[in-house]
């Protein structure tokens, strides 16, 4: 369990506790599944709000808080009182419940929202240390194994690990410990990390007169697009993601996104998704900066496109599903491929559509049909019990006579699938008629046990 | 009717292949008409015994087949024509296995050859392609005129066609065509599980089994005719199966067994070497002259041995306990080779006959036929070197240890069928701590309701289903303890051998009951703890003060111990330490040794059954009259009271009253314990009652008896074994009655052992005024030790009580202290040369307290400036007193104390048990609050008082004699009290009985003379606050409101964790988690 409501707070369950144990603890316990990308978008699109709102200077700061540097922004929203009950009335207005503090240092301030006496408080500088001091250490941002070893020293919160000898602490737990500690006293300078994580590769462009017409935008964009490629080449990466960043001077910021299907590093092509786009963007008053990122890269090396010179090179497709399917909606353009299921329509799974074969096939000298009725299509049929192939059947008002016919094949219901398969057994059996025809039909049941079946027969496919 | 003999047939020993036994195999294969079936396992013979076994009792033929899956896939099956060929088929698995490693086997067309002669050989083809042609002709070369190929039905595409292919291909060949099933279960509904079974073979869960499940389908077992219907184009392949069943003659009866000769003296016949040695033993054991009695007894057995040719058997016992007691090793029969003089004056048992009244046909009975089954328990440090010497001796190709055949029990079958199944794990762990360990009944759906799982969701119904099929059924094979078989030929053309998992073992493939099925010799080389710990004893006893003793010179009948006895004061001691035993002892009132016996076969389930456990006590107490119908029984019962107990007893009855010839009377005997249900009993009960009343019993006395005897059932305890076990159950209490310290030290360097952990031993030496000292990194050695103390011996805990530190570490402390002990924890870690980590484990056992006064959090914050290496520069600068200089000089830190709570909760995790003040002390506010009041004022209620008490859980017990009462021992700071669980409470109650570590109830007080027992009536699951105890300081302010004595911020009550999962964490990390002891 990674997270609970209050009522379940309330009533013993914990975070870390095993979701069977919480659901024997609480009946009609309501469990649903963590979603921490979800989670982590939802806080990038809080963090773009604030942005907008509060202050220039905005961080998302994952799982679960924000960053503010309220420094020189307070002022126009009436003071950090005024700005502290704004924001979680905003907040709470939307469902969002919310811990503030405001603290002359970025740890103090973490530290305080999370484990702080009140949910909401301002730290003046001179009672940093006094309002630090009863915290526990976990609200330092250390990792887990120096708290453990902290707390079976018996140092549990801040004031007792600052009280601590300095040398001999760093002797014991390195360098860390006394930055964090220092990060958070305000002895320690701690650079504001933006929205974006640093390893992105990214590529910048600012102008001194903003820019608005369109074809300046396209040009820009192919110029980034080459120094991102550039960039992308020092390390051998190619972009999976591209986000285009628009900062326009009215300090709001258009964005385009665009996914490949596989790692991509040409200019070219890049210059062409995200240009299909363009017409999207609103200049506004005009633009300033432009960022190009790269937010999701994977390794690309430079391959040989042909082993010889005889062979037919294999065609890229990559160009042509990147384009699809940034025009169409997520989903829509797949592969089909084998899965290992012994029940006809089951046996076939959507895939990515520039996925790699997943090793399965089926088995060539089991014939399958090369269309498959779905659902399979009722038919009245004359068969010896219990295993013979159909002397007849009548499909569409049409009657068919055997001639010739395989079988039968014996599939078994999936019976962890569901009850009704637990018995099921389906008795196939390939079939050819006087016109040469071949059906593929079955009946249910094995024709001994009638628990098995009804023994009503289905066309389930047609052969080439 | 068609003729027809199923060829290819996997048994579950085929593991996790075959889904059916060789018992419900052949009893569908009876029914259905087959008239010969061949068990062929997977490269293995494990089965075929038992499918032996079925055969006798359905009376299908069994064909001893084997299915040898070669390394290159090949698979054939073979069946060995006559005993030769069976011995070939043995040596060649034995290689196979031999070269694979535990569990495998690894064969080659090669060894195919070697050791084919004689073996009929039937190739299983997939299709009929190249492979198969050129396996084929290989087959049909290797075995001329053997050689078979085996069509069998798959119910896949184009079925007939590959058939058809098949049979041209053989005929090409000029092999012949056979019809099989390739059988692996016995009926179709046994589908669901052997694709489940593959799933855990295979290690993936049934969604993703895919491919890997068994794809042929039908693979159970038709009638003779639907096998003629389903080859209808190939009759004479059905008709073949019915011949080559007649080419295969061999039965697993022919194998005979044949003693080995090393036993024998020069020149004289094995009977003659027994006599011999027999006599010189008798004078031994009796210099005064052998009591006439004796002499007869002796003489009747040696003729019996003689007319059975056991004389080999007993001389190989006879090596075996001598070479033990040649190096010093204790050791004793036990079971009901004590009914034998000849073994007595052997020395392998110690029951002298001449006081006790012995059935020798209890032991070994003409009729039966097979050999007598002798165990002799040695102290279990030891017994390694009698198994070494017995390899040296007889040579690993005559010498084995039996396999065990390890089935799946409640608990292991539901956490692998639920991983089949998919389930997360946490709701798999949830439910099979519900179950109770070796339970047969497995996970019912009532288990998962109590648990609010959901039953509605199917995968959980399927598994408690599946998971309660699959229990029983054989998943691997172990290694026996300590049954060894000896041969005079080479075992493994007797049976399969295979590698064991430890190094210099070999096991065969067959179990015990295997073993006494085809009548070959077992010799039980067992471990006893016990033996150990008074080994331990005895040698401390030397040691420190100056006493030789040995189990035999143990002061017999001495009176002190027997008071001790019947105060029931006998935790730790052999046997009686049981919470059923010590409820007895005080009813009972052990005077002599005989009264041991008794109270050791008395708390039986047979006994208990049979009700003759409250007759026998109520005649001891004087309270019932004690009268014997005749003279005759008052002979056999007279020391019982009348009221038979032993099984021995219970034979002698049918003789004396009945009629019956002793080896009838073991016949009953044995009738009542394996065909107690099905009926086989009854012919006895007839004779029995016929014979009774024939000899002027009246009706009803004979109806009575019976019933007696018929309670014995499977659960009869013999006499013989139960004076073994009394003889050490005395020594036991003697060493515990008179030097408790030693007896404490001997036991804790035992553990694990018996019912109770290390903290109820050392409480219990600490209530009998031992001093118990810690562990201390300058006094401690590994094991527990004894200092002198004013003027007794204190116990020194041992290095073995710190957990997580290896022996060779603590053995390199204690080494290094040899010169001078050590001066502070830089020293320790400088001389001793031991990783940080090995330091930081003794810090946690405040194992640096006692030595430098240095309290945990201290000791580890002086490791943790510790590195992996001394720096030699250091070491080089040496002081004033010669040790090193200290890398860094450093300020003092003073660190916050730990809570007397912490460190009681610390004591707990790292050594099992504490010196400090018991942990429910810690609670007793709380407790009191909610009126739970001490055991020590529980068990001083009047009977019939309602009481609320509380108590950490010890032992919980279900024994098979008490008709599922739960018995439960709690404990506090004040003592123990037991606990009584009726059936239905257990059922509402059921999780808190199975995992609450701090239990609290409410109930009645039952008193019987000195015996309290509280019957609950509620429980209460307390663990909770046991979670809480890292947080207690100890004694609490009277005050509650009085915050200042702590300061703001030093009361950890004070600090509400603002985040639940903070606060959860340190919670779990500084309180206390027990593990009780759970017993059957």
């Amino acid at each position: 369990m990674t997270a609970a409501s209050p009522a379940a707070l309330a009533l013993g369950v914990h975070p870390g506790m095993a979701v069977a144990k919480a659901q024997a603890l609480i009946a009609g316990l309501e469990v649903r599944d963590a979603d921490p990308a979800g989670d982590g978008a939802a806080l990038e699109r809080l963090a773009v709000w604030a942005l907008r709102r509060y202050s220039p200077v905005v961080a998302a700061d994952p799982p679960d808080g924000l960053h503010l540097d309220m420094a020189g922004a307070s002022h126009l929203l009436g003071g950090e009182a005024a700005f502290i009950a704004d924001l979680s009335r905003r907040l709470a207005d939307s469902g969002v419940a919310a811990r503030i503090a405001i603290a002359p240092t970025y740890g103090a301030a973490h530290a305080l929202a999370r484990f702080g006496p009140a949910p909401a408080l301002i730290v003046p500088p001179r009672d940093l240390e006094i309002s630090l001091a009863p915290l526990p250490i976990a609200a330092l941002r250390l990792d887990a194994a120096a708290i453990e070893s902290l707390r079976r020293l018996g140092v549990d919160t801040v004031g007792e690990l600052a009280a601590l000898p300095r040398a001999p602490l760093a002797l014991r737990f390195g360098p860390e410990v006394s930055r964090r500690l220092d990060q958070a006293m305000g002895r320690a300078s701690e650079p504001f990390e933006l929205v974006e994580a640093p390893e992105l590769i990214r590529v910048r462009r600012a102008f001194a007169e903003p820019i608005a017409a369109p074809e300046t935008l396209a040009r820009y964009t192919a110029k980034l697009a080459l120094q991102l490629c550039e960039a992308l080449e020092r390390q051998g990466l190619g972009a999976r993601r591209l986000d285009l960043l628009f900062h326009r001077v009215d300090n709001r910021i258009e964005a385009i996104r665009a996914g490949t299907a596989k790692p991509l590093r040409d200019a070219k092509r890049m210059t062409r998704l995200l240009g299909d786009k363009i017409e999207t963007v609103a200049p506004g008053f005009g633009i300033e900066l432009m960022t190009l990122t790269a937010t999701i890269a994977e390794p690309l090396h430079y391959r040989a496109n042909a082993s010889s010179l005889i062979e037919p090179a294999t065609p890229d497709l990559s160009d042509l599903v990147d384009t699809l399917a940034n025009r169409m909606a997520h989903g829509t353009l797949y592969r089909c491929a084998p899965t290992q299921s012994e029940v006809p329509e089951r046996n076939v799974r959507r895939i990515e559509p520039l996925a790699e074969p997943a090793g399965v096939t089926w088995p060539a000298d089991w014939p399958r049909p090369s269309r498959l009725i779905c659902p399979p299509a009722p038919v009245e049929a004359m068969a010896l019990l219990p295993d013979h192939p159909p002397v007849s059947f009548t499909w569409g008002g049409i009657r068919h006579r055997v001639k010739r016919a395989d079988g039968p094949e014996r599939i078994f219901g999936e019976w962890w699938v569901r009850d009704g398969e637990l018995e099921a057994v389906r008795d196939y059996f390939q079939v050819e008629d006087e016109a040469g025809e071949r059906f593929w039909l079955f009946r249910r049941g094995d024709g001994e046990d009638p628990n098995t079946g009804d023994h009503r027969w289905y066309l389930h496919g047609i052969f080439a | 009717m068609t003729r027809y003999a199923e060829l290819q047939c996997a048994s579950h020993f085929s593991f996790l292949r075959g889904a059916s036994s060789a018992e419900e195999l052949f009893a569908s294969a009876a029914m259905l008409g087959i008239e010969a079936l061949a068990i062929t396992d997977r490269n293995s013979l494990a089965g075929i015994v038992r499918a032996h076994e079925a055969a006798k009792a359905t009376g299908v033929r069994l064909i001893v087949g084997c299915r040898l899956v070669l390394a290159d896939g090949t698979d054939v099956t073979v069946y060995p024509t006559d005993r030769s060929a069976y011995a070939r088929l043995c040596r060649m698995l034995s290689i196979g296995k031999g070269r694979a490693g535990k569990g495998k086997c690894e064969l080659h067309w090669g060894d195919l050859a070697e050791w084919g002669e004689g073996l009929i050989a039937t190739l299983a083809p997939d299709a009929a392609d190249d492979i198969t042609a050129l396996r084929l002709r290989r087959l049909a070369d290797g075995f001329p005129s053997r050689a078979y190929m085996a069509l069998t039905l798959r119910r896949r595409p184009r079925d007939f066609l590959r058939l058809h292919e098949l049979v041209n291909m053989a005929a090409q060949a000029g092999v012949p065509t056979v019809a099989t099933n390739d059988v692996l279960f016995h009926a179709p509904e046994r589908r669901m599980l052997q694709d489940v079974m593959t799933c855990i073979r295979e290690g993936v869960t049934i969604d993703d089994a895919g491919f890997a499940k068994n794809r042929h389908a039908d693979r159970y077992l038709k009638p003779p005719d639907e096998m003629a219907r389903l080859f209808r184009l190939w009759p004479e392949a059905v008709a073949r199966s019915a011949d080559l069943a007649e080419r295969c003659r061999f039965r697993l009866d022919e194998l005979a067994y044949q003693y080995p000769h090393e036993v024998v003296d020069d020149g004289l016949t094995a009977q003659a070497t027994l006599e011999k040695r027999t006599w010189e033993g008798a004078s031994a054991r009796y210099p005064e002259g052998v009591p006439d009695e004796v002499a007869a007894t002796l003489r009747h057995e040696l003729g019996l041995i003689e007319s059975l040719d056991y004389a080999p058997y007993f001389l190989t016992v006879d090596a075996i306990v001598r070479f033990a007691r040649s190096q010093d090793i204790l050791c004793q029969g036990r079971g009901s080779a004590a009914n034998s003089a000849v073994c007595y004056v052997l020395g392998v048992t110690s029951i002298d006959p001449s006081r006790n009244s012995l059935l020798f046909e209890r032991f070994v009975s003409q009729e039966r036929r097979e050999p007598p089954d002798i165990d002799v328990d040695f102290e279990h440090q030891r017994r390694e070197e009698v198994i070494q010497w017995v390899y040296e001796t007889y040579g690993r190709h005559r010498a084995a240890l039996c396999s065990t055949v390890i089935r799946y029990r409640a608990k292991g079958a539901l956490r692998d069928v639920g991983k089949a199944m998919g389930l997360p794990e946490d709701v798999i762990g949830l439910l099979s701590s519900q179950i109770w360990g070796w339970s047969t009944e497995g996970a019912e759906p009532k288990h998962a309701e109590e648990l609010n799982l959901n039953l509605d969701d199917r995968r959980l119904r399927l598994t408690l289903d599946l998971a309660r099929q699959l229990i029983g059924t054989p998943r691997h094979l172990s290694q026996h303890p300590g049954g060894f078989v000896l041969t005079e030929d080479r075992l493994d053309e007797l049976v399969p051998i295979e590698p064991a998992a430890m190094e210099d073992r070999q096991v065969i493939e067959w179990d015990k009951d295997d073993v006494d099925a085809l009548a070959m010799m077992k010799v039980d080389v067992l471990a006893l703890g016990m033996l150990s710990c008074m080994r331990r004893g005895f040698d401390l006893l030397r040691e420190h003060k100056g006493v030789d003793l040995d189990l035999a010179s143990v002061p017999a009948e001495d009176p002190r111990t027997y008071a001790m006895i019947r105060k029931a004061d006998t935790l730790g001691t052999f046997q009686i330490e049981s919470r059923a035993q010590m409820a007895m002892l005080p009813r009972m009132k052990p005077r002599t040794y005989y009264d041991l016996v008794i109270q050791v076969a008395i708390v039986r389930p047979g006994p208990i059954q049979g009700d003759m456990v409250h007759p026998y006590l109520r005649r001891r107490e004087g309270l019932e009259q004690v009268d014997y119908p005749t003279p005759e029984l008052e002979r056999v019962l007279g020391k019982t009271l009348g009221v038979p107990l032993f099984q021995e007893q219970a034979m002698q009855v049918a003789m004396v009253c009945a009629g019956f010839s002793a080896s009838e009377a073991d016949q009953l005997r044995r009738a009542m314990a394996t065909f107690k249900h099905t009926g086989g009993v009854v012919n006895f009960r007839e004779r029995l009652m016929g014979g009774m009343i024939e000899r002027g019993y009246t009706e009803e006395f004979a109806d009575r008896t019976v019933s007696q005897l018929e309670g014995f059932g499977s659960y009869g305890f013999p006499e013989s074994h139960a004076a073994s076990f009394a003889l050490i159950a005395y020594a036991s209490s003697w060493l515990k009655c008179w030097h408790p310290e030693i007896f404490c030290a001997a036991l804790l360097n035992s553990q694990p052992m018996g019912f109770y952990a290390p903290a109820q031993i050392v409480r219990d030496a600490r209530e009998h005024g031992v001093e118990v000292r810690p562990v201390c990194v300058n006094a401690s050695r590994w094991d527990c030790t004894l200092e002198p103390a004013d003027d007794r011996l204190a116990v020194r805990l041992g290095f073995n009580r710190v957990s997580g530190l290896a022996n060779d570490q603590a053995a390199a402390i204690v080494a290094a202290r040899a010169e001078r002990p050590f001066a502070d924890v830089d020293d320790v870690w400088r001389r001793a040369g031991v990783p940080a980590a090995a330091l930081v484990r003794l810090a946690e056992a405040d194992a640096f307290q006692p030595a430098f006064g240095l309290a945990r959090r201290e000791a580890l914050w002086a490791i943790k400036a510790l590195r992996d290496e001394p720096l030699p520069l250091f070491a080089a600068a040496a002081r004033d007193d010669g040790r090193p200089a200290p890398e860094i000089a450093e300020e003092a830190v003073r660190l916050k104390a730990m809570t007397a709570g912490r460190e009681v909760a610390e004591d707990y995790r790292h050594t099992g048990l504490t010196l400090r003040r018991h942990p429910v002390a810690f609670l007793r506010d709380e407790l009191e609050r909610d009126r739970f009041v001490t055991c020590a004022a529980a068990n001083g209620l009047r009977d019939g008082r309602s009481v609320r008490t509380a108590g950490l859980v010890l032992v919980r017990q279900r024994p098979g004699s008490a008709k599922n009462v739960t018995f439960i021992t709690i404990e506090d700071e004040s003592g123990i009290a037991n606990l009584v669980v009726w059936p239905d409470l257990y059922e509402k109650q059921r999780r808190i009985v199975l995992t609450a570590s701090l239990l609290g109830i409410q109930g009645r007080v039952q008193r019987e003379g000195d015996v309290i027992h509280l019957i609950c009536a509620r429980l209460f699951d307390l663990t909770p606050l046991l979670s809480s105890l890292g947080e207690r300081e100890f004694p609490k302010p009277d005050d509650r409101g009085d915050g200042a004595r702590f300061g703001i911020t030093d009361d950890p009550r004070e600090r509400r964790p603002l985040m639940v999962s903070a606060g959860e964490a340190e919670r779990h990390e500084s309180g206390l988690k027990l593990k009780s002891r759970n017993f059957h």
